[in-house]
């Protein structure tokens, strides 16, 4: 957040003789356009979104108010459970699986040289554009055709069902997080910013490299780290491109996610204020761990 | 520097190095080693597409997939030729690009130098709020509000509403605001000192004049980052548009991988013949040419996002600080 300045000093710099009146009319000039999209494609929906969740949707005439009618009929809905329990297992498995490599490849990456930095850097973090790798794996995955079956089988193995197999389908949709980590640049961004006398330092009074790691790396990392870490959460409860192309919510309900259900009740149903009741289930979810979030990661680091 | 520069010629020091080398060579690999086959599928004669066990070098690169999807031949697997998708995908994401960073630059620049501290946390708060709504929240509201415009709950009967959906504008107007953006942007304009703008004040420059001729030409980094993410996110956008758009004819390229790949699947499988494919030809799909074609399409649709990299990397590496955070 941005220091409040005293308001006499904040005055004296920013508002100097003769250009008040016009500065006043320029602020609304700058910030009008903006603010119009913000309110009109942001704040409104979002308003509207609380609203819905309490009405009937009509295709004729105006919505009629139900109360709590959506929430406790999509509390009864024997798939919210699953649903539940599959968005958190996604985003246990991917945020577990996949949050912690680009933490560590930035540390790894300072101890190369600085042509082979130059290199990697390059090389580990070309963006692949997400659509494109989630199409690739998932025709690497297919059953009949796909490579990894082909492989498997080349080496005599018996062959696997992949997305077809409701034990292992789920593990299947994190694997492309594995290889696309995208947020890399930010640590490293971060780390090269440590002053290298910390480490020589450290080092001459014997500590190891896990110690190093631990006690200086780390704590320098952590806002960014706990920044990252709200917005993986945000991100991959609310997962739709990797499921909803790869498996399609199938085999039965094992990889079926919120944001899918809430996509389905919508727009396959035209149960607008059943969704809006699921995404506000959401929200609540999101919100609350958010909370959790912030009051347990402290993100000052006390120097 | 974990390790020191003295210490590394010891034989322990050596093998973790070698290990972590290793490491980190083998993520590089695993990590684009989709792409490469993807590539090497895209030019594999269509009829060896299938052929087990699988070839990783392909002896004869035969480009002629690459040729028909660019000809008229793309017709055989989507309604409209490739370059209708390409254009659409261009079209959406420049529309967005181009009217949310001049809005969202302003906006940052008038909360980091011109709106006096009494009212910048509550302006602050206005713009940065929506960041933390998360999207799959007003899915459905923003999709009313599009149908039933200026409406969201279709409103007075007599009152015409214009309705958005099926058009460019359907994808780009929800796109047109970003709080990351505006954190980004005022990041940046913080390190701007005050001195400079109020010397140019003091020699009667308008407001207007000190943004265009003074903090532009500072600005080409964080533009250069802002416009990066801004590309990415919206070249990937799938969940939105598959909402918004039903005509083939304006959809982008990452809807019309997905449709594609769909259409790929029910050909595979028996009875449902007459499904999403019923005017494509079964046969070209599933004979090699519709694999080779789907890769080579999907090599074609990550290229833009491969080269905005490509044009902006300096900048990205430098520059990917959020400081609006702390």
């Amino acid at each position: 957040m941005r220091k409040v300045l005293p308001l006499t000093v904040a005055k004296k710099d920013k508002f100097r003789e003769g250009g008040v009146k016009f500065k006043r009319l320029s602020i609304w000039l700058f910030c009008i356009p903006g603010a119009v999209v913000t309110l009109i494609f942001g704040w409104y929906p979002m308003i509207w979104a609380m609203v819905i969740a309490f009405q009937k949707f009509m295709i004729i005439g105006p919505s009629k108010w139900i109360g709590l009618g959506n929430f406790s009929s999509i509390l009864q809905d024997p798939i919210l459970p699953i649903v539940i329990k599959n968005t958190f297992y996604y985003a246990l498995l991917s945020i577990g699986l996949t949050f912690i490599i680009p933490i560590l490849v930035a540390i790894l990456l300072m101890e190369m040289s600085k042509k082979t930095v130059r290199i990697m850097m390059w090389l580990w973090f070309i963006p692949l554009s997400s659509m494109a790798s989630i199409v690739i794996l998932k025709w690497m995955y297919n059953v009949d055709y796909g490579l990894l079956n082909g492989i498997l089988v080349s080496f005599g193995l018996p062959e696997s069902g992949w997305l077809n197999d409701p034990r292992i389908a789920m593990l299947c949709l994190v694997l492309p997080g594995l290889i696309m980590f995208a947020p890399g640049l930010i640590y490293i961004a971060t780390i090269q910013a440590i002053p290298k006398e910390l480490y020589e330092n450290a080092h001459l009074e014997g500590a190891s490299v896990w110690q190093q790691i631990w006690h200086i790396s780390l704590p320098r990392l952590r806002p960014v780290i706990s920044m990252m870490l709200i917005l993986a959460v945000i991100s991959n409860l609310q997962i739709f491109s990797q499921p909803y192309i790869m498996t399609g919510g199938g085999p039965g309900t094992a990889t079926t996610v919120f944001v899918m259900e809430i996509y389905s009740q919508a727009f396959n149903r035209y149960a607008f204020g059943r969704a809006s009741a699921l995404a506000i289930i959401l929200f609540c979810i999101i919100l609350t761990l958010i909370i959790i979030q912030r009051k347990f990661v402290k993100e000052n680091l006390d120097e | 520097m974990l390790i020191p520069e003295v210490g590394r010629k010891k034989w322990r020091v050596r093998i973790i190095l070698i290990g972590i080398t290793a490491f980190l060579w083998l993520g590089v690999v695993l990590h684009l080693f989709p792409f490469y086959w993807a590539m090497a599928v895209s030019v594999t004669p269509p009829d060896d597409a299938y052929k087990l066990p699988p070839n990783f070098f392909p002896s004869h690169p035969d480009f002629l997939v690459y040729r028909t999807i660019f000809s008229h031949g793309f017709t055989l697997f989507m309604r409209s030729p490739l370059w209708v998708y390409v254009k659409n995908s261009f079209i959406m994401t420049g529309g967005i690009i181009a009217i949310q960073i001049p809005l969202m630059a302003l906006v940052a620049y008038s909360l980091s130098k011109l709106i006096s501290a009494r009212w910048n946390r509550i302006v602050f708060l206005f713009f940065i709020g929506t960041m933390f709504v998360p999207g799959s929240l007003t899915i459905i509201s923003r999709y009313l509000l599009l149908r039933y415009f200026p409406f969201i709950s279709k409103g007075p009967a007599k009152f015409p509403t214009y309705n958005f959906l099926d058009s460019y504008w359907a994808v780009i107007l929800p796109a047109t605001f970003s709080g990351f953006s505006i954190l980004l942007f005022k990041g940046f304009f913080d390190t701007i000192p005050n001195e400079l703008l109020n010397a140019a004040r003091l020699d009667g420059a308008s407001e207007i004049g000190i943004f265009r001729r003074i903090v532009l030409p500072l600005s080409r980094p964080v533009f250069s980052v802002v416009c990066y993410f801004t590309f990415i996110g919206s070249w990937n956008n799938f969940l939105w548009p598959l909402i918004v758009l039903k005509k083939d004819r304006l959809m982008p390229l990452s809807l019309m991988i997905y449709n594609l790949q769909a259409k790929m699947e029910t050909s595979f499988r028996p009875g449902e013949e007459g499904g999403i494919s019923w005017y494509a030809s079964n046969d070209a799909l599933k004979m090699g040419y519709g694999y080779t074609a789907l890769m080579a399409v999907a090599i074609i649709e990550a290229i833009p996002v491969f080269l905005m990299f490509i044009v902006f990397r300096e900048e990205i590496m430098k520059g990917v600080r959020l400081r609006g955070f702390k």
